[in-house]
Parts: C-alpha cells; structure tokens; sequence
C-alpha cells in the first residue's frame, strides 16, 4: 500500500519540485539581509528550478493517462501539456517581475512565492480528478491570486483590486461549492469517473437538480477564465494590479480553468447524456457573449492594459468554442490555441510594462511613434498584434483558423459568424494601437532607454514561436493532438 | 425526528441568506460574512448527503476541508479589509469606485 503511493510519487515529481521551491523561496527570502537588495540571484535560482520542472513535465508528456493518489489525481497528456503551459507562462512572468518598477523591491521575491502557489494550485485543477482535489485547487488558486493583485499594497487602486478579487471570488467559490454538494447528494461520490458512468442513467427529479447543480457548479470555473455573466472583476483587477502579475492571471488561471472547464464537460457528457444539449447551448450563449461583450467593451478603452485584459475576455470566449464540439480535435484547437495565446501574451505585457515603468502611465499615448524610439520593440509589438488579431503569417491565425475549422466542421455556423464578427472588431482596436505606433509623431526625439540585451533576448526569444508556429505549425499541432487522445 | 428534507431546507436558507446579504449588505466584513454563510450551507448539505444517501465519508471529509479553506480566505480577505481601511479610513463598499471606466 505503502509502496505503492511512493511508487505513484515518481508521476507527481513536478508538483513536488514546486513545493519544494516554494518553500526553500520562504526561507532563502528570510535570509535577505538588504530589505532593498535587488534579489538577482533568488530570481535566478526560481528560473533555474522552473527549468527542471519543465524538463521534468515533458518527460511525463508520453506516459498513458493514470489515476494516481486513490484516483484524486489524473496524470495524461492533456494535463501535462497544460501544466507546460503555465509552467512556461510562470518563468515568463518572474523574469518580468524582476526588472518591474511596479513590483516593489522588498517584495520581489515575494512574486516569486505566490507565482508558485498559483501554479501549485492549477497543477492540481488541471489534473484533478475528483470534486475535492477541484475544489482545493481552486481555492489554492484564488486564495493566493487575492495577494498577487493586492501587491502594491501603498495604493488604493491594487488594495481595491484584490477587495473586489476576494470579495466576487469568494462568492463564485461558495455557488460552485453548493452545486457540487448537491451533485454529491445525487451521485453518491465525488469522482468524476462515476459521476461519468451515471449521467446517462439520470432522469426525473434528480436530472433536474443536476440540471441547476451544474449550473451552479459552472459558476466557479466560469469566474476563473471570466466568461460572460462572471467577467466583471477582470478589467478592474487587471487594472488595479501591478503589470507582472496581471499577465500571470491572463495566462496561469485561464489556462488552469480551462484544462477543467474541458475535463468536466467531458464528465457530463459523456455518451447518452440527458445534460449535452443544455451544456452545450450553455456554453455555446456563454462563449457568443464572452467574446462579444470582451471585444466591443476593448474598442473604447483608454489604458493598454485595460484593453489587453478585454482583449484576453474575447481570446477566452474563442478558446471554449472547442469544447461545444465534444471531440479530439477540439481539444487539440484549445490546446494549440493556448500555447499560442499564451507567448503572445507575454510580450504584449513585456513590451506594455517596460514602457509604463518608464512613463508612469499605461495609455495609448506612451506608444506613439514607438517605430522612431525603439524600433525592435515596436516590430515586435506590432507583429503581435497582428498575431492577437488573427492575420495570417502569424501563429494567431492558425490558432483562429483551426478553431474556426473544428466548428464549422460541426455545423455550428451561428457561432462561426459570431465569432468571424469578433475577429473583425478585435481587429479594429488592435490596429488602433498598431496605427499609433508605427504613424503617429512622437513628443520628443528622446529614445526608449532600459531595455537591456537580457531583456531584448528574451522578447525575441518569446517572439520565435510566435513566428514560426504561424508557417510551421505541424509540430506544435501534432503536440496538441497526442494530448487531445485522453479523451474518448 | 430530523430528516433529510429538513437538512436540505435549512442549508437552502442558509444559502439565500448569504446571498441577500452578499447584495444587500455595503459593510465589507458583513459581505465576508455572507461568504461563509454559502460556506456553510454546502458543508451542512455534504454532511447530510453523507449521512442519509450515500453513507460513505466522503462528504464529512469535504466539509472538513471546506472549514479549513474557508478559514484561510477569511484571513486573507480580512487582511486585504484591514489594508484597506487603512488607506481610506472606512469599509464601505461603495468607496470602491477607484477603477472603473
């Protein structure tokens, strides 16, 4: 018995080295003498230790799917490749944390902390394989997120953003907690694989508590990848947020949510299900508002991070599109998708947060005539763009055009259009601020100083995949696609 | 003699209770205190569940952890109140107009 639980250990060794560094992180940052030391060497050795991780990660990516831990944890492609993702997302955004004048020096190591926990907690989401094992890593997630956003804690806009993250997260938990309570009554056990086995059996009085169950139940995945009714503290909290951690909560929850959202719908729809109709109309209405609503409210905004934090709305009402078509390949549309959306991200909050540091503000106004002071930067940021937008020699289009094919392919043509609609208007303002930097006439002759040769490597280096994914994308497909075949 | 129906009735109380207060309310630590309120009526519900249909541990065993979680986001909650009311020197949730568009 014993033996066996060890044995089960050499599976979970990722999530280990994680708690492990973040725990060695408490001590190391106890350890600071210098309250004002710039902690170079902390940051570098998280760096180091998120590398083996990741080395760690793909080499489970070939291992056939696995319940491990008393069936409380699923390890599959699907999860690894998830787990990359944010492992990935998590080193991007610490890099960013260290040269960040937002974050303030004494708690730099601090970021470091946190962004573990989260990541911590979407590992358990992405794999978990019970109601309970969800539950905490949901609630590891948020409990920690709360901090992150709290961060600048001398200002009242980020004390006021982790407020309104607690106070909307708390209530989201509780909802979704009560609809898995009753989901407990109903099926007499909080595992997933015989919830599975007993959706098709369901009629009268319990089908329609499962029918509200699982609304309810929805309530808390749906606030953490802020669809629709649920995406009202997104904008603020991203504002309110130091620019680290804002891209870290457009990347590592979303992506944690989402692994779920799919894993749970494949949960109650499983074949025969009574729920499938309902589930997917749900999620089809969800995602036709997530994206409309995300898209429309980025046009008018005024601050580049508020527009991002729309903007990644509208990317998350396109990605669940893959789960309304209940297969393989939709799955794989998620999966590419995410890996795409995700080194897309992190340069648009690099390049916005090196020139928020140096101007003070995040408006349209500090990247006019970008061209002229910085050239790179500008291409870089530009190409991006275009990328988010879903303009074709980028990897952006490719994700789009995929996501587009696996739900035509399904007949759903209303929400095609609705989609090819969204895509039209993310267009508009992502080129609104293309336009500004390549047209516009800058104040000053002045150059954009500060963005050292590590900093330029490492945008470029995010920037590759961008590139290349959009001409070569067979690769990263067939990736996807050997993680989309858990799924039956 | 106490039933499941009963169970169920009390804890749906609870819930609507929380929510009314949740939107009612404009006192920050009364707003956390409607989240432990919908805390509290799942765990009553996994207790119940557990005892009268299904009669194996797993509900008493999520209920404990529900008690423990939600002891670690009411600190966290109370810590970020205290922070707040520091900086502006009130609780009152409509004071929180700062981001908006």
């Amino acid at each position: 018995m014993i033996d066996q639980l060890f044995g089960f250990l050499g599976y979970y060794i990722p999530e280990v080295i994680c708690i492990v560094l973040m725990t060695t992180l408490l001590v190391a940052e106890s350890s600071v003498k210098d309250e004002h030391a710039p902690r170079t060497k902390i940051h570098v050795y998280t760096q180091i230790v998120l590398g083996i991780v990741l080395i760690s990660l793909f080499q489970n990516l070939g291992e056939k799917p696995l319940h491990i831990f008393h069936n409380a944890v699923t390890i599959d492609p699907f999860s690894t490749l998830m787990k990359i993702i944010m492992v990935v997302g998590t080193m991007g955004t610490v890099f960013l944390s260290h040269s960040s004048k937002d974050i303030y020096t004494n708690l730099k190591s601090e970021f470091s902390i946190m962004a573990v926990g989260v990541l911590i907690g979407g590992m358990l989401l992405a794999s978990a394989n019970n109601m309970l094992t969800f539950y905490l890593g949901l609630e590891t997630l948020s409990i920690l997120s709360y901090v992150m956003s709290s961060f600048k804690r001398d200002e009242s806009t980020s004390t006021e953003a982790g407020m309104k993250y607690v106070l909307y997260g708390g209530l989201s938990a509780g909802v979704s907690l009560f609809g898995i309570s009753h989901l407990y009554g109903v099926f007499g056990s909080i595992q997933f694989g015989e919830i599975a086995r007993q959706v098709p059996g369901l009629e009268g009085i319990n089908l329609a508590i499962v029918l509200v169950s699982s609304v309810l139940f929805f309530v808390g995945v749906g606030y953490k990848i802020s669809v629709f009714p649920f995406h009202m503290w997104t904008p603020d909290v991203y504002q309110g947020a130091p620019i680290p951690v804002t891209s870290f909560f457009a990347i590592v929850p979303k992506m944690a949510g989402l692994a779920t959202l799919v894993r749970v719908s494949f949960v109650f729809l499983s074949e025969g299900s009574p729920l499938t109709v309902s589930w997917v109309g749900l999620i089809l209405v969800i995602a036709a508002m997530t994206m409309t609503v995300g898209n429309v409210t980025a046009i008018g905004q005024t601050s580049v991070k508020r527009m991002l934090a729309f903007s990644s709305i509208g990317h998350v009402g396109m990605m669940i599109l893959g789960i309304v078509v209940m297969n393989e390949s939709g799955v794989q549309a998620i999966l590419f998708y995410g890996i795409v959306y995700m080194f897309m991200t992190l340069i648009a909050f690099y390049i916005t947060s090196h020139l928020s540091d140096m101007y003070g503000t995040d408006s349209y106004d500090v990247f006019r005539g970008l061209v002229y002071k910085h050239p790179l930067m500008a291409i870089i940021m530009a190409s991006v763009l275009f990328s988010l937008a879903g303009i074709p020699p980028f990897s952006g289009f490719v994700a789009k055009f995929n996501m587009f094919a696996v739900v035509i392919e399904k007949k759903h043509y209303g929400i095609a259009i609705v989609a090819a609609f969204n895509s039209v208007i993310a267009l508009y303002y992502y080129m609104k601020l293309a336009k500004t930097m390549i047209f516009g006439q800058a104040d000053g002759e002045e150059k954009v100083l500060g963005f050292t040769p590590l900093n330029q490597a490492v945008i470029i280096a995010l920037f590759i995949p961008v590139l290349f994914l959009g001409v070569f994308w067979d690769s990263a497909m067939a990736l996807a696609g050997n993680a989309s075949l858990f799924i039956k | 003699m106490m039933s499941l129906v009963s169970y169920l009735i009390i804890s749906l109380i609870l819930f609507i209770v929380g929510l009314v207060v949740m939107i009612a309310r404009k006192n920050i630590i009364a707003i956390l205190l409607g989240i432990e309120l919908i805390l509290n009526a799942a765990a009553l519900n996994f207790v119940a569940y557990s005892r009268y249909v299904t009669n194996n541990l797993d509900g008493h065993v999520f209920s404990l952890f529900i008690i423990v979680i939600a002891a670690a986001e009411s600190a966290i909650g109370l810590a970020i109140v205290i922070r707040f009311f520091q900086i502006k020197e009130t609780i009152h949730v409509d004071e929180a107009t700062q981001l908006r568009n």
